[in-house]
């Protein structure tokens, strides 16, 4: 389980989180929705220590920890119960792809090498990029990349992965083609965050949709509740905006 | 009017050459902790906190404003007397070529600092963080990815470093150091300066093949690392 409690986080003079928690329960998806500069992305970048938070608390697992005191020691080992999916994929340029998806493995967990193959070959497969396994990371397109993304951080076995707009710098026509692997994670079982406006993902997949605006929760709740009964009005004129949107897309 | 003298001309080449190894000695020492240094400050200009940073760009504007001889003069001047008074450390005679140490790396420091800063910030952060998300330590994260990276970047002016040490430490004579230039200039007063363009163009001749053989080996040493996969994300954008 993931607990995250009073998360405060400035920019200068820009209050971008105020006072946000939220529970995640094993095997939950979570889909955070809310327009740009709501705080969605900060709020995964403080789970995962890329930014420091000024004021709150996390619980994962077992292990619990103030967001802005915690030790360099405690958010690695934070980290290895985690894992990132970046919106801009984030692949390391001077390793083949087999090897971005075995770094976390060898290095950080110290898998012995032959089984770390293993895994990462299975990884790489179940994401559909087998073929692609001694190519450098330059060499794909951005739906490949985004694949063996998450086959980084499946392989870890993480006890949550946060997906941080993960489908956001593709092209259009490989949008889907991810969201189907990211719908084949959530299958698995492993608990996510995902951060994202694919209205139709959060409907289809998430067990809990919070909808996040001007650094707060508004609401959270079912994605039938959020979709189609939303209690705020704040919610109501978001969805108003981006659903019609949606479907003259469609 | 007399003649072009070649065999004083091939005998000056012979006998500065043997002295290569003490121009060899400090180009890579000064390299060397010169490149520690430069990371040093490079870390302090990188740093969160504007103190640090500041200090940071203090040294490389001091060390950038000062002509290197000077430098080198308020070492060998200094240096001894610092020693000696806060260490109680007597310098002898024949450390001339650590005065030249000190003072090139402290030159190069300056301006490795600025090349280790712009070949990290040209590999994106974003990889490091994927780094730490996977479980790496900061370290490991800096060592195993984005060093190898920002090496690359960093080669070619690397190169020029070490050539423009090997020039600019001629400056050493001043000091009295041999060198090859030091080395040449005495065994030009021996013959009371009368050959000295003889003596010059052994010299240029000493130093004109060291120059393109170190610049070949970087650039062969970078299109090494470079195809193996720069050159595809080259490729590709």
């Amino acid at each position: 389980m993931l607990e995250i409690r009073n998360v405060k986080k400035n920019f200068k003079n820009l209050e971008v989180l105020k006072d946000v928690s939220l529970v995640v329960e094993d095997g939950e998806v979570v889909v955070i929705l809310g327009p740009s500069g709501s705080g969605k992305t900060t709020l995964l970048r403080c789970i995962s220590f890329l930014e420091r938070a000024d004021e709150g608390s996390m619980k994962l697992g077992d292990t619990e920890v103030n967001l802005k005191r915690a030790t360099k020691r405690q958010i690695n080992e934070l980290r290895k119960n985690m894992a990132f999916v970046f919106q801009n994929y984030n692949l390391f340029a001077n390793k083949t792809v087999l090897e971005n998806v075995m770094e976390g493995l060898t290095v950080a967990r110290k898998v012995p090498k032959k089984e770390a193959e293993e895994r990462a070959l299975e990884a790489l497969e179940w994401v559909g990029v087998l073929n692609k396994k001694d190519a450098y990371p330059s060499e794909l397109s951005g739906g490949q990349q985004q694949r063996v993304g998450i086959a980084r951080a499946v392989v870890l076995n993480p006890e949550v992965i946060l997906f941080d707009e993960p489908t956001s710098a593709l092209d259009p026509e490989l949008v889907g083609d991810i969201l189907d692997v990211i719908k084949n994670v959530a299958k698995k079982g492993i608990t996510m965050v995902v951060v994202t406006h694919e209205m139709s993902f959060a409907q289809e997949v998430a067990s809990k949709v919070v909808f996040m605006d001007g650094g707060v929760v508004v609401e959270s709740g079912t994605p039938n509740q959020i979709f189609f009964y939303p209690k705020e009005e704040r919610t109501k004129k978001f969805l108003e905006r981006i659903i019609p949107q949606d479907q003259y897309y469609i | 009017m007399r003649g072009f003298r070649w065999d004083i001309f091939i005998e000056f080449f012979v006998k500065v050459l043997p002295y290569l190894y003490v121009t060899a000695i400090y180009v890579v020492s000064s390299v060397f902790f010169g490149f520690l240094i430069g990371l040093c400050v490079a870390m302090l200009r990188l740093s969160k906190r504007k103190v640090l940073r500041l200090i940071g760009s203090l040294y490389v504007t001091i060390l950038r404003s000062v002509p290197s001889v000077v430098l080198l003069f308020i070492i060998y001047y200094g240096l001894p007397m610092w020693l000696r008074s806060s260490f109680g450390i007597v310098m002898g005679d024949t450390d001339t070529i650590i005065y030249v140490i000190v003072t090139f790396s402290l030159i190069l420091g300056s301006s490795m600092s600025e090349i280790i800063r712009t070949s990290y910030l040209s590999v994106p952060h974003g990889q490091y963080e994927a780094a730490v998300m996977v479980g790496l330590k900061p370290t490991q994260a800096i060592l195993r990815i984005v060093f190898p990276q920002g090496f690359i970047v960093a080669l070619p002016n690397l190169g020029n470093i070490f050539i423009f040490m090997m020039k600019e430490g001629a400056l050493a004579y001043t000091i009295g150091l041999h060198d090859v230039l030091g080395r040449g200039m005495y065994l030009g007063g021996l013959k009371a300066n009368i050959y000295n363009l003889e003596l010059y163009l052994a010299l240029a001749l000493i130093y004109w093949p060291c120059t393109m053989i170190l610049d070949k080996v970087f650039k062969i040493w970078e299109k090494k690392l470079r195809s193996k996969y720069l050159r595809q994300r080259e490729k590709a954008c």
